[in-house]
């Protein structure tokens, strides 16, 4: 009789580990990698939609994808010692004619992609085809542009019913991707990204996109040849794969990711987004009197959130980034930490020590943006002090994001906004004009004469002298929406990466990225 | 021959029944639960009314015994329906012809409301990503079967001595590693450290190795000790003690006799193992080391709310369990005659 002694079963299990560890692994046991210096690969944060046509979605990861694509009249780079610093792309200047009417002149040594000239007939086909409301990106614009084609390098856009100034779009053509009239007149933007960037589309195999170096590129080739763009959904997975140098550049960095990274041979770039995080009331009891909404505004020690975003966060006053044209510091009215004014406002709206008060909803999401949940909890608890009875709702993105929009649920609920250009109306008007009011509902026709006023100035300087002394006060006297702090975003790549330029509001300008040794 | 034909038709008639039920539950469950798929494709900004257009166009406003009925009219002629997000892949832009540009006319704009896109075929999406999720299964598999065999036989032939403990021990170590955590772990260590392993995504069969020892890990207990008390259980049995007193060889005790009595529960847990690889480790592991598998990709629908990519998983992973269910029952019956599934 053979019986299983220690001896044979270690004998058997030294075989069978040592099948798996050498007949299985050990041709693998060595790096897969050969990266080159040529390519870059970039893990992106959102997925890119099925649908190529830039006017197809609002979606921050595409807006990226299309930057490196699709040129603009003017580029806005919103850098943080000149905010509203032009750069000219495919226009060559552009100037106010009237008080209707804004003019651009266009270079002429231009090609898309596939070889065909770009001419004015694409600035008119695009703004047209862009500003039609019925677009899902017709949003981001006044209303629908026309365009008059002056001469072969001149165009002149207007809106087509006279409803707002021709100057809206100083900023706001550094946003709009130029489109291929072609393209829209045969309805194949979806199809494929045709425009005139530094990178051409070459291939898309799964999450994965692939695109080549622009040889015709106006301004010149760029020293980057591939660009190799992958959707990973997971914060962690990123970073990982940028510490083994499976990847070369990540984005949105965890604030305590940044501080491990701050030990790793990395770079590391913080740049103060066009994003402002707000705290939105909505116009249910109690926040549908203002004087209660002005109370939970002085119960919340901003200070206290930004300590939990940590590098993630930058101080702000009022309602738009540092980096928005008309931003000021300088607001009397802004609401600051004040327990004592606080009590007082609850106790004139029949509140006292927050008695009486109805039940308040409170919405936040978990893995969109960083730190909601913590600093929710910490929002939720200064609130309950002054005596808010506060209901907090975490939520994961996709349900987060339908119930967000329904004004008539939670009466509060914590959102972003990133806007691709130092237009403070892309932030203003869809928040809180009545013709917008997407996240807030608390809103008057005073505030809405104050937004129509601004934006009916044509002179630039009178125009932000207006929201500055005029609309932001208005906005902290309504207090739709209560401005906690403007985010920070944080990439992070190898360090022999030089030379690329991160936008405010995400996107990355590759164009002169260079590997260095 | 009348017997596995019989089997067979009743046991594919309970499946589809089984299969029919999950599609409905499925279909159900995600029109109701809150999450929007319009407003992931369109994005925050897109107006109630745009917004509304897409979803009718989409089919989304129907009722949804309409959109269900549709949904198997189109399964059954093999289409599973496009994804709401996912592109088709695709190659370099052709080069369009000048058509002389212009304007644009009212009609024109109307009609691009219609918005026309490349949405992947859910079809092609699982058949592209089966084979990666087949490969990291198989080889976890085969990582589970070299740690819990030696393991698992030699704890439960010598039970009380160290080997059953050093099997317990072992067992109640894995169980306790959460696998999201482990695979950060070893990515950390494995990969990015000490440089041995790659781990995020796929260039080579080398991007399986980790992962699958992460799903091997994940596996391991149960299998451990589902082995080690079934092969406990059955030396006590009587025909162990007659197979001594025949004179029979020790080993041919053990692997004619008491391994192959072992083996039908072992069998039915195994089946069960595969339902688990499919619809949890494995979805976890790839999404975490960013496998480009089945699991990685219904994960991802399932955060963006992509109906037409869950539903045709949901299906598939339905279809596949109630497969190896039949598979098992039917291997069962083959090694023990007097099963009657």
């Amino acid at each position: 009789m053979t019986k299983t002694t220690r001896r044979t079963f270690l004998k058997g299990a030294a075989t069978a580990g040592g099948i798996a560890a050498f007949g299985g692994t050990a041709p693998y046991f060595k790096k897969a990698l050969a990266q080159g210096r040529k390519h870059i690969t970039y893990l992106q944060t959102e997925p890119l939609t099925a649908s190529w046509d830039p006017t197809s979605h609002t979606i921050l990861g595409q807006i990226y994808f299309e930057h490196h694509t699709y040129g603009k009249l003017i580029q806005t780079p919103m850098r943080a010692n000149d905010p509203e610093g032009i750069d000219y792309d495919l226009a060559t200047g552009q100037k106010v004619v009237d008080e209707k009417t804004i003019e651009y002149t266009l270079r002429d040594d231009v090609t898309f992609h596939d070889g065909q000239k770009f001419g004015p007939e694409d600035v008119k086909a695009t703004f047209e085809y862009a500003s039609n409301p019925e677009r899902p990106a017709g949003t981001w614009y006044p209303g629908q542009a026309e365009v008059e084609i002056v001469d072969s390098k001149t165009v002149r856009v207007r809106a087509a019913d006279g409803s707002y100034p021709g100057s809206l779009f100083w900023f706001l053509a550094g946003f709009l991707p130029i489109m291929s009239a072609d393209d829209i007149k045969n309805n194949s933007l979806a199809e494929r990204p045709n425009g005139t960037g530094y990178f051409k589309f070459v291939s898309r195999e799964g999450p994965t996109t692939r695109l080549v170096a622009n040889a015709d590129y106006h301004g010149g080739k760029p020293e980057i040849e591939e660009y190799i763009s992958t959707f990973v959904g997971d914060a962690n997975t990123r970073l990982l794969s940028l510490l083994s140098r499976e990847s070369d550049l990540i984005e949105r960095i965890e604030p305590e990711q940044y501080e491990t990274l701050l030990n790793e041979d990395v770079t590391t770039v913080r740049t103060i987004s066009t994003e402002n995080k707000y705290l939105h009331f909505r116009n249910i009891a109690p926040f549908d009197d203002v004087r209660v909404r002005q109370a939970a505004c002085h119960a919340i020690d901003r200070s206290l959130i930004l300590e939990i975003m940590g590098p993630a966060g930058h101080a702000s006053v009022g309602q738009i980034s540092p980096v928005k044209f008309g931003y000021t510091d300088d607001i009397p009215n802004s609401p600051e930490y004040d327990p004592a004014r606080c009590q007082e406002l609850l106790a004139e709206a029949g509140y006292p020590n927050g008695e009486g008060m109805p039940q308040i909803d409170y919405l936040t999401s978990v893995g969109f943006y960083p730190k909601t949940k913590e600093y929710g909890e910490v929002i939720t608890a200064m609130l309950q002090e002054q005596g808010f009875p506060v209901n907090f709702s975490v939520m994961e993105v996709a349900a987060w994001l339908e119930s967000t929009f329904d004004l008539s649920r939670y009466a509060l609920a914590d959102t972003g906004w990133m806007t691709g250009s130092p237009e403070a109306n892309l932030v203003v008007r869809p928040m809180w004009h009545t013709d917008g009011g997407i996240l807030s509902d608390c809103l008057s026709e005073e505030l809405d004469g104050l937004i129509d006023k601004q934006q009916s100035i044509t002179d630039p300087v009178a125009r932000k002298k207006s929201i500055q002394t005029e609309l932001m006060p208005g906005l902290a006297k309504q207090m739709p929406s209560f401005g906690l702090f403007t985010s920070v975003l944080i990439h992070a790549h190898d360090p022999a990466l030089k030379d690329l330029y991160i936008y405010p509001n995400g996107p990355m300008d590759l164009s002169r990225a260079t590997w260095t040794s | 021959m009348t017997f596995i034909l019989t089997f067979l038709l009743r046991r594919i008639t309970q499946g589809v029944v089984i299969v029919s039920l999950v599609s409905f539950l499925i279909f159900t469950l995600l029109r109701v639960i809150p999450g929007d798929p319009v407003r992931m494709m369109l994005g925050p900004m897109a107006t109630p009314a745009v917004m509304e257009q897409k979803a009718e166009e989409l089919g989304l406003r129907d009722p949804i015994t309409t959109q269900f009925g549709r949904y198997i009219e189109n399964m059954m002629n093999g289409d599973l329906g496009e994804s709401y997000l996912l592109g088709e892949s695709g190659g370099a832009a052709p080069s369009a012809q000048n058509t002389g540009g212009g304007s644009v006319t009212d009609e024109q704009i109307v009609e691009r409301t219609k918005t026309k896109s490349n949405r992947a075929k859910v079809l092609k999406l699982i058949a592209d990503g089966l084979p990666y999720t087949m490969q990291l299964a198989g080889l976890g598999l085969l990582f589970t079967l070299l740690i819990s065999l030696p393991l698992g036989i030699a704890g439960g032939l010598k039970p009380e001595k160290w080997q059953d403990r050093l099997a317990f021990f072992t067992g109640s170590f894995f169980i306790s590693l959460p696998n999201f955590w482990l695979a950060l772990v070893l990515i950390l260590l494995i990969s990015t450290k000490m440089n041995l392993l790659p781990a995020i995504g796929y260039k080579g069969f080398a991007y399986t190795i980790l992962p699958a020892i992460v799903l091997a890990i994940e596996l391991s207990p149960v299998m451990i000790r589902g082995l080690s008390v079934s092969i406990a259980s059955n030396l006590s049995q009587g025909f162990v003690d007659g197979g001594i007193l025949r004179g029979l060889p020790w080993s041919r005790i053990v692997w004619r006799h008491i391994i192959r009595n072992s083996s039908i529960p072992m069998l039915n847990l195994f089946g069960v193992q595969i339902g688990g690889l499919l619809l949890g480790g494995v979805f976890v592991v790839e999404y975490i080391f960013d496998f480009p598998g089945i699991g990685k990709l219904t994960i991802q629908a399932v955060l963006q709310r992509d109906f037409p990519i869950i539903q045709g998983v949901a299906i598939f992973a339905a279809a596949f369990l109630v497969f190896v269910n039949i598979l098992v029952d039917l291997i069962a019956t083959y090694i023990d005659r007097r099963l009657n599934y």
